[in-house]
């Protein structure tokens, strides 16, 4: 091998020390941070307490509520915008240059930020002046309160954030499906395969790639939701759409209990690691190949 | 089979597959619909008048409110929040641009000793959000004296968006024929060199899709300004919005019109460069 040089070092040493100072460090930080308590609020007289703040955590119904929400949200966004995705990327593989068209205009929601968004969805669920409700009836179903009903509010908030991104499922899974020459298709005619088993058996495998990602994507995303609950319910009706994001917001800056808080932040990003290290490994095999 | 048979064959094929057709096309217009509606709804209240709005919000504006901005921005004093936002996007979108460029640089055209190790490092610093680290974030920004000051806005945001910035211009730049960098280098070419007249004049689009995503997330960008900049004349358009409605939450006329504010140049610069936009959003995916 050559010999050591320092050149490729001094190109990448900003961006490491930067992530260092504003990612690295205060990852590391909150670890601290959760074995630790202070006397009174924001004071920075720290004092050892173990894993007191976890044993806190684990019997905080609050917090497991929130956590749960999370991962709902997760397995909800994967049952809507990311099949549906796919599904649409798929109806459009087949037309020329309408197929940029429609998934420029899917993908627009996406550029929305989630405060507006949120604020916009807020007036369609609007039990008494907004649309939805009134197309419901109009259509002979009942309105419902949507952001004040327990029972669907997660629901509710979760197809805000579908809303912003099925147009980005259909764009990565419809670049994707660019790579899949049309030969496999006609070989896979030629075998008799229908529609389906095309879809099954040609499409999903040879997306492998565009899927993982997205999957991880939406895994990392749904775990640290915060501005679109934020604005449409703040986590009510009773708590019935609180998530982690908003829980540590509240402890820190509300509460003043940062060590609390931060324990919290330590479970999320364990939870997000254990959760995509799959994909990571894949990404970084990849990346030894060459 | 006669040539009849043939025929009529072909017309029931041909059937089925226009209402086949018929049938994609129903659903793809159903969901732009979906995607168009809330948008429509956003700019249709920023016209009217709150008691036009309150008697329907679908139909359009009879006598469209655009001095409903004027209002907003001017005695409202958002004009300053837009500035703000202005400041906060452009600093933190310049940043992450050239740090990332350069690393990318190292990364893709270099070999070098614990390589695999570093990039695996900022990869995993793309499953770090904003909730996670906010609280240390929070007390190093206290430390350094830089809450409620641009810098402190801008500092921590521009590092949300670097491992992305970092992770897609190596991708990129690897993509780049290595045959273009070891000539230059042969002809002597400093690195500096090879990156502005090698690496740049091919990578422009690239490094113009992560401009523009970086701008728009910290356009976009909510929690770190609401936590950081509790001052209103330093928080940017995103965070100002919630104050209004805290203030007038009837006022959807005007809440509306400030949300207006806040999307617009977000969607013209995308429909501008979408496939710029596209191509940063879907680059990362694809490699395999």
């Amino acid at each position: 091998m050559a010999r050591f040089n320092i050149r490729p070092y001094i190109f990448i040493a900003p961006a490491l020390i930067y992530l260092g100072i504003w990612i690295f460090y205060p990852i590391l930080n909150a670890l601290v941070l959760s074995f630790f308590d202070s006397p009174t609020g924001r004071s920075r007289d720290y004092f050892w307490v173990g894993i007191e703040n976890y044993i806190k955590l684990l019997q905080d119904d609050l917090f497991l509520k929130s956590l749960y929400h999370n991962i709902i949200w997760v397995l909800l966004s994967i049952a809507l915008p990311v099949v549906l995705g796919l599904l649409l990327a798929v109806l459009l593989s087949g037309r020329g240059r309408t197929r940029l068209v429609y998934a420029s205009i899917f993908f627009i929601p996406h550029t929305v930020a989630a405060v507006c968004a949120a604020i916009v969805w807020r007036w369609i669920y609007d039990p008494s002046i907004g649309p939805l409700n009134w197309l419901l009836e109009t259509i002979g179903l009942a309105g419902r309160p949507w952001l004040a009903d327990e029972s669907i509010v997660l629901i509710a908030v979760n197809m805000i954030g579908s809303w912003s991104y099925y147009g980005f499922c259909v764009l990565i899974f419809m670049a994707g499906l660019q790579n899949i020459s049309p030969e496999l298709y006609d070989a896979a005619k030629i075998d008799g395969a229908g529609a389906l088993q095309q879809f099954f058996y040609v499409t999903i495998p040879l997306l492998r790639n565009a899927i993982t990602f997205v999957l991880v994507y939406t895994i990392i995303g749904s775990m640290k939701f915060f501005d679109l609950i934020f604005v449409a319910t703040n986590g009510g009706p009773n708590e019935a759409s609180t998530v982690v994001g908003l829980r540590i917001y509240w402890h820190s800056m509300r509460e003043g209990r940062f060590n609390y808080a931060a324990t919290m932040s330590t479970i999320l990003t364990v939870v997000i690691l254990v959760l995509s290290v799959a994909v990571i490994r894949q990404i970084v095999t990849e990346d030894e190949e060459d | 089979m006669t040539v009849k048979d043939r025929s009529r064959k072909r017309r029931s094929y041909n059937s089925s597959r226009m209402m086949k057709s018929a049938i994609i096309h129903a659903i793809l217009l159903l969901f732009v619909f979906i995607a168009l509606f809330p948008i429509y709804l956003m700019f249709n209240a920023a016209l009217k008048t709150s008691a036009e709005l309150f008697q329907s919000f679908l139909s359009l504006p009879k006598d469209p409110q655009f001095k409903n901005f004027a209002f907003i921005l001017n005695e409202q004093g958002y004009k300053g929040a837009l500035y703000n936002s202005m400041i906060l996007s452009t600093s933190s979108m310049i940043l992450t641009t050239v740090v990332s460029v350069l690393a990318g640089y190292g990364f893709a055209v270099y070999r070098f000793v614990g390589k695999q190790w570093l990039f695996l490092l900022v990869l995993t610093g793309l499953m770090v959000s904003e909730t996670s680290v906010l609280i240390p974030v929070y007390q190093l920004l206290q430390d350094l004296g830089l809450l409620n000051t641009y810098a402190g806005m801008i500092l921590p945001q521009a590092a949300l968006g670097m491992t992305f910035g970092v992770f897609l211009m190596t991708t990129f730049f690897k993509d780049i024929p290595r045959a273009l960098i070891d000539a230059a280098v042969v002809d002597g070419g400093s690195d500096m060199q090879v990156l502005r007249h090698v690496i740049m004049p091919l990578a422009r689009p690239a490094i113009m899709s992560l401009a523009l995503i970086e701008f728009m997330w910290a356009w976009n960008s909510f929690f770190f300004p609401l936590v950081i900049a509790t001052k209103q004349w330093l928080m940017p358009m995103s965070v100002r919005i919630i104050d209004f409605m805290g203030r007038f939450t009837f006022k959807y006329d005007m809440i509306a019109a400030t949300t207006v504010i806040l999307f617009t140049p977000i969607l013209i610069l995308y429909l501008i460069t979408q496939r710029s936009f596209h191509r940063g959003i879907t680059f990362g995916a694809l490699k395999d």
